[in-house]
């Protein structure tokens, strides 16, 4: 024990004083017991410079007082989650979170349950004390039936819902590897409690898995009663409730797995990942096509999931990028998460894109009849619409003025080539070859490069561009 | 052969507290409830009585109090150092010297800069982005969960950490995931979490601790429309909240308003040097556009691996002695903290703001706006320039602080304050306290808004600046 306490307990609040060497809790009170438990053990164990201890939000808010570890104090509730991310940030250490039932079964309950579940080697010491401490005796979810508390002043009743058996819960869960109640009442308990303490951490110390400690433990100064008193009431009335016993322990046959993130900084190894690619000597930059547009130029594709328009519309602004200009692309869905409209705004500028929306976009790539209707009157004078003739068989009689119309069969001309899912590009190479605004070849290399890895997809997408390309003619312009 | 003798027990009687569960524990009956109230404590302490004590330790294993009652084998230690036994009540920092530490104290270890290999640049939404500047930043641990329109920075994570050796955690809920920052913020390491307006209310209450115990980390909130569930569209909603609401108390954070995927990147690589600078979360507010935004994106020349800090919580003998906690029970303590919180408020509010000033050296009409609806507001002016108008665009880079050096330079030459947002008027609030704060009389202000997941257009501006506002919709 000693020297997992501090000498004196210099964070105390009272300070030095004759208090700086007892705790501030009330007399007789298990969290007391629990504390003197895990100090001892963590001796046994030599894990003092490896333990990070987790203060809960409710009496035992201030054990950080006390243990001369590495401390940090969680919201109330949340003591599992804040376990867990110093867990994660430092493998190798020891972490206890420690927590009353108030903490732990009631405002933590989802964290309880949720980090329980995933497992990772983490010690959680739950105190049940039947009621809430720090805040005045109020009923916890662990409160007997007929228990009077603070907010339940005639007895704990039906409508206050029944005692929460928290180890039982913890322990139908496949995630944790050991669950144990234990009590604090007499000689023999002590004991056992010592030795499930023990072993919750040693099974983290292993890396084997998580560990959930349910103690029944006294709060005299709540339940109105003497500490010696309070260790009956706890063996004759929260005993029969919380039967003590392993839960679950399946510690034995899980070997250690845990060895925690090791992360690494190698920087080819994120630049790959990150999908960068080497710079590349020659580059294929262009001049800004001045024919088209001085500066700026914006595009809206519009049709329904599924139709590529998304697709088609990144695969542009990839290529503009490539060629070097500045290109920009939003996408806009319906509220359908799929097969709804779906609508694509994108930007390619000589040098940069001022404002990214296209709402009187300079290109309509319309995929099917309500798109068609909806933005046609948007497009600027002068622009250009196409759209898919295979699917709008007969186009609007109200088409703007002044806009080059042009009706092309995206899908019928995917489909003759086999696969009617090309249409966006084939609309790609229509949109080229309507507006000649990137050199003849480059959307198309651009998906070769995006489809690397995926070699037997590309002659088809090679044949539907080219097919786009050659359905613009001078007649149909 | 007998047993080794076993120690028997000693009590310290100061330290006890009289809760008799000694006496209850002794099989022997060694001990019994003591008759004279100890006049230091106000307690009465037990009494021993160990002739027939065995030493079995069960009294000692029953008491609460650590230093109550404890082997004979402790009191030499006791008498050797000078406490225990005969310890009154002087003050023991002039008795026995500084307190002892356990270990010396941790220094902070430095950071690394490591070169990058010049690449390409990336055509990237802005979520990815920010997700990739994090990775340049040396963050290695995400905690997270699903909220369009922000879900693909977690998403990019999900897939590079585990290969990266990192770790991403889709919590149970926000309020699990920005805990779990607090504890890796807690261990030393940079981590971050992606989310969008009702995912980071939830998350306040962990911000004001992380803010309390001084701890880094990022959160990108991608704000949309609300408020409640509101819809998916871009908004500037959360200004009010992420500038002056973090959570209860006395709470202020470094906040960032990135307006092109490139800036999600470039910044979120800022807020982590920002957040380890001050010990304090930092919040990048992007819209809904600007997460959903593809665009291009030039990677760092340089990667960081950050060094642990002294200050951390990390499992060490080094760092043993560390403490991580918001409480301060003492009000005179609380206040020195307050007031320690301040001057750290003050000095980022001197030192860290930024603004971008486009064509505004000659403007007499100067546009405040930032995000998204600032490149609406960009396309304006340059129309609106055409058209002879002397306008230019002041975009704040940090809403908190608010940059109004930059802007008060402005000021003089300035007719016409027009200020456009996607929302009810939280950024032009931001901009009038800080005008009222630097001491400037409020001159009127104009604003083109849209709400509801709506942006301003270019066209909307445009008729502000000429003159000529369509049917309003402030
Ligand atoms: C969010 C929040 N809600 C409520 C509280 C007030 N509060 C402090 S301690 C506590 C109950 C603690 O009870 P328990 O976890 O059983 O611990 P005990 O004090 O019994 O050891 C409550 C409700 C708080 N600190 N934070
Ligand atoms: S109120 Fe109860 S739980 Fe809290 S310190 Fe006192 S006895 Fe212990
Ligand atoms: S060591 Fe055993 S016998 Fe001796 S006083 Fe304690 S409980 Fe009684
Ligand atoms: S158990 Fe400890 S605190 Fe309680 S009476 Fe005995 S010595 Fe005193």
């Amino acid at each position: 024990m000693s020297g997992v306490f501090y000498e004196k307990f210099e964070r105390h609040a009272h300070g030095e004083g004759l208090k700086a060497h007892s705790t501030h809790y009330c007399p007789g009170c298990g969290h007391g017991v629990v504390h003197r438990d895990i100090a001892d053990i963590l001796k046994e164990l030599d894990a003092q410079d490896r333990t990070i201890f987790i203060s809960p939000v409710g009496c035992s808010v201030f054990a950080y007082y006390y243990f001369d570890t590495g401390n940090s104090q969680a919201a109330h509730g949340r003591a599992p989650a804040v376990a867990l991310g110093h867990k994660l940030a430092a493998p190798d250490s020891l972490v206890i979170s420690y927590q009353g039932d108030g903490d732990l079964a009631s405002i933590g309950l989802a964290e309880t349950i949720s980090i329980a579940q995933m497992g990772v080697p983490l010690t959680v010491i739950f105190i049940n004390n039947a009621i809430y401490g720090m805040t005045g005796g109020q009923l916890a979810p662990t409160s007997l039936t007929g228990q009077k508390t603070a907010t339940s002043p005639d007895g704990r009743g039906r409508a206050h819902g029944q005692p929460l058996k928290m180890a039982e819960l913890i322990a139908q869960l496949d995630g944790p590897i050991y669950v144990e109640r234990v009590a604090l009442y007499d000689a023999k308990n002590r004991v056992k409690a010592r030795r499930a303490i023990k072993k919750a951490l040693q099974n983290q110390l292993e890396g084997r898995g998580y560990s959930f400690i349910e103690v029944l433990s006294e709060c005299p100064t709540h339940l109105k009663l003497s500490p010696v008193e309070a260790e009956k009431w706890v063996q004759e009335n929260m005993e029969p409730v919380y039967p003590l016993g392993v839960k679950k322990d399946v510690s034995a046959t899980t070997e250690p797995w845990f060895k925690g993130p090791r992360p690494s900084y190698e920087p080819e190894e994120v630049l790959g990942l990150a999908g960068a690619e080497p710079a590349l000597a020659e580059k294929r930059r262009t001049e800004w096509p001045a024919h088209v547009a001085k500066r700026d130029l914006s595009f809206k594709f519009a049709g329904s999931g599924g139709d590529g328009a998304q697709t088609a519309a990144l695969l542009l602004v990839r290529a503009a990028i490539e060629l070097g200009y500045d290109a920009t692309h939003i996408p806009a869905y319906g509220p359908e998460s799929r097969g709804g409209t779906s609508y694509a705004d994108v930007h390619i500028a000589a040098t940069e894109v001022l404002n990214p929306a296209a709402p009187e976009p300079d290109v309509l790539v319309a995929f099917n009849a309500p798109s068609l209707t909806k933005f046609a009157h948007t497009v600027v004078p002068g622009g250009t619409i196409l759209y898919d003739s295979t699917i709008v068989t007969v186009a609007p009689t109200d088409l703007p003025a002044g806009r080059h119309i042009l009706g092309i069969p995206f899908t019928k001309i995917a489909a003759d080539l086999g696969k009617p899912m090309v249409k966006n590009v084939v609309a790609l190479g229509a949109l080229q070859s309507a507006t000649k605004l990137l050199p003849d070849d480059a959307l198309i290399e651009t998906l070769a490069h995006v489809l690397k890895d995926k070699a037997a997809v590309l002659p088809l997408n090679r044949s539907a561009y080219a097919a786009g390309l050659a359905a613009v003619t001078p007649a149909t312009v | 052969m007998t047993a080794p003798a076993r120690p028997k027990p000693f009590l310290q009687p100061e330290y006890c507290k009289g809760c008799l569960r000694c006496v209850d524990a002794c099989p022997k009956h060694c001990i019994e409830p003591g008759s004279e109230i100890n006049p230091a404590t106000g307690l009465i302490p037990v009494e021993l009585h160990l002739d027939a004590c065995n030493g079995c330790s069960l009294c000692m294993q029953a008491c609460p109090e650590p230093f109550g009652l404890r082997p004979e084998t402790e009191r030499a230690h006791e008498d050797h150092s000078g406490r225990g036994d005969d310890f009154d009540l002087q003050d023991p920092a002039k008795l026995f010297g500084p307190k002892p530490r356990p270990s010396d104290p941790a220094a902070d270890e430095r950071d690394t800069v490591i070169a990058a290999p010049a690449c390409e640049p990336l055509v990237l939404k802005g979520n990815y982005a920010a997700a990739i500047g994090a990775l340049f930043a040396g963050c290695r641990h995400v905690f997270g969960y699903p909220i369009t329109p922000s879900t693909e920075g977690a998403e990019l994570m999900a897939k590079i950490l585990p290969k990266l050796g990192g770790a991403f955690v889709q919590a149970v809920s926000e309020t699990a995931a920005v805990n779990m920052m607090y504890g890796a913020g807690g261990a030393g390491v940079p981590c971050m979490t992606f989310t969008s307006g009702p995912g980071f209310s939830l998350m306040l209450e962990g911000v004001s601790y992380m803010i309390g115990a001084e701890l880094p980390g990022v959160f990108v909130n991608v704000m949309r429309g609300g408020p409640g569930l509101g819809n998916l569209g871009p908004e500037q909603a959360d200004i009010k909240l992420a500038c002056r609401g973090l959570g209860h108390g006395n709470t202020h954070a470094i906040v960032l308003a990135p307006g092109t995927p490139q800036e999600m990147l470039d910044l979120t690589i800022d807020a982590f040097t920002l957040a380890f600078r001050y010990r304090s979360p930092v919040v990048i507010l992007g819209d809904g556009y600007l997460g959903q935004m593809t665009g291009i994106v030039k990677l760092p020349e340089t990667m960081l691996r950050r060094g642990k800090p002294s200050w951390s919580v990390c499992g060490d003998r080094d760092h043993r002695h560390n403490l991580i906690s918001s409480i301060e029970l003492l009000e005179t303590d609380l206040e020195k903290r307050n007031e320690h919180l301040n001057r750290k408020y003050t000095a980022i509010a001197r030192r860290e703001q930024r603004a971008d000033l486009y064509r505004c050296e000659d403007a007499d009409v100067v546009i405040v706006a930032c995000n998204t609806p600032a490149r609406m507001a960009k396309g304006a002016v340059e129309v609106a320039r055409a058209e002879g108008l002397k306008v230019g665009l002041f975009r704040p880079i940090t809403l908190w602080p608010f940059p109004i050096s930059a802007l008060a330079d402005l000021l003089p030459q300035t007719k016409r304050l027009i200020v456009v947002e996607a929302g009810p008027g939280q950024l032009e609030d931001e901009l009038r306290l800080a005008l009222s704060h630097a001491g400037f009389a409020t001159p009127r202000i104009e604003h083109v808004r849209r709400h509801g997941g709506v942006l301003p257009s270019q066209r909307e501006i445009l008729n502000q600046l000429l003159g000529t506002p369509a049917a309003s919709h402030a």
